[in-house]
């Protein structure tokens, strides 16, 4: 190694402590060189900044393309979940973003609110909590309908439902439903909404990365339900 | 009940710094684009080759560095035979601009491109991605030393150019 390799080796954190110390004793006698490793460092922080807002952009859609199942989720697509991608955390995150909007939104008919607050979660209610308590996916009754049954990674069960004009995702929390995510119906899907014709996309994606394993097929929905959700 | 990370999302999460490196390599955005795209479409056509257990992330930026480099090489053969295109005509429009929260990211990017290629692949690895010079040695398929010795003189390059700005 030169004597200018051995001077960056040190500013990058490659050499070993005794060569390091060496080149520290240099620097503390040769004003010339500490300048230089204060450039550098700069240089080397300035790159680093320069560059790094790319690294923090979203990606744009066609190059996240080949990491997406192309055909709409479905209870088929769903059973084979362990091939497909999770959602990158920024959708995550407008996910639970979407939550506060929605609530706001939430036009309580003549019955109570579907979901409640409760330390800064929230939670289901009212007819949506009976829903996911009691129904099945085959039988819908009344507004809500119950698409998904299936663990989380935690071991917790979850269901994914659609309300009027909203669907969403709830878990099992402290014998609890706790809503994960709440999404608006895409435009003209608020009344006719069908599982088979296609998730919201936002939902789709919260639940794929939600998802441990497969949904439970209707058996397994029925005994989870005759256990307590448990 | 885990279960464990598929490929595409190991890649899905490596995406954005994959991308970075790019931005670093290629001298124009859409080429950085192209160039991300290629590689992902590469790795996902040969995971079979990736050996589970082994870095991935290490595997991927081998991946794009080996496009780029044949992306150089097929370029500046067709460019010995035709004029090099118009830089605004190519440019169109430029993504870049919309990430742009740092105003020094065209100056840094414009000095990388006057670095020679193997200068510049070695100082966006190290100072750029932050790889040590043992893992950029072995992704390069390159003795320590040749690294060490191109990362010397292409971050000296850089300083001449940008330090005073």
């Amino acid at each position: 190694m030169t004597e200018d390799e051995k001077f960056f080796a040190w500013l990058d954190g490659e050499l070993g402590p005794a060569e390091a110390a060496e080149m520290e004793a240099k620097l503390a006698v040769d004003p010339r060189l500490a300048r230089l490793a204060e450039q550098h460092r700069a240089l080397g922080s300035r790159l680093k900044s320069a560059f790094d807002p790319i690294a923090t952009a979203p990606v744009p859609n066609h190059l996240q393309a080949p990491l997406r199942p192309s055909e709409v989720i479905d209870f088929a697509a769903t059973k084979r979940a362990r091939s497909m991608p999770s959602l990158p955390q920024w959708a995550a995150m407008a996910a639970t973003l979407a939550i506060g909007v929605l609530v706001g939104t939430f036009v309580p008919q003549r019955t109570a609110a579907p979901v409640e607050m409760q330390g800064g979660n929230l939670y289901a209610a009212a007819a949506l909590d009976h829903a996911l308590d009691t129904q099945l996916a085959s039988a819908p009754v009344g507004r809500v309908r119950i698409g998904l049954t299936f663990r989380d990674h935690a071991g917790e069960i979850c269901r994914s439902f659609t309300q009027s004009a909203s669907s969403g995702l709830a878990c099992r929390n402290g014998g609890r439903w706790l809503v994960r995510g709440l999404f608006a119906a895409p435009e003209g899907q608020a009344s006719d909404y069908r599982m088979a014709a296609g998730m919201n996309p936002n939902l789709a994606t919260l639940v794929d990365s939600t998802i441990a394993g497969g949904p439970f097929d209707a058996a397994a929905e029925k005994a989870a339900r005759d256990e307590g959700w448990r | 009940m885990d279960r464990p990370l598929s490929f595409e999302d190991q890649l899905a999460a490596l995406l954005p710094r994959l991308r970075r490196f790019a931005h670093a390599l290629a001298r124009n955005p859409s080429d950085a684009d192209d160039l991300t795209q290629m590689a992902i479409e590469r790795a996902v056509r040969s995971q079979g080759q990736w050996q589970s257990g082994t870095r991935l992330d290490s595997w991927l930026y081998k991946i794009m560095r080996n496009l780029w480099i044949d992306t150089i090489r097929s370029r500046s053969r067709k460019e010995r035979f035709e004029a090099p295109p118009d830089e605004a005509a190519r440019h169109g429009e430029d993504p870049r601009d919309k990430i742009e929260a740092s105003i020094d990211l065209k100056r840094m990017v414009a000095a990388m491109q006057r670095l020679p290629a193997e200068q510049r692949e070695v100082v966006a690895l190290i100072l750029i991605e932050g790889f040590g010079y043992r893992e950029t040695a072995e992704m390069l398929d390159l003795p320590i030393g040749t690294v060490s010795s191109r990362l010397v003189r292409g971050r000296t390059a850089l300083l001449a150019m940008v330090g005073e700005q």
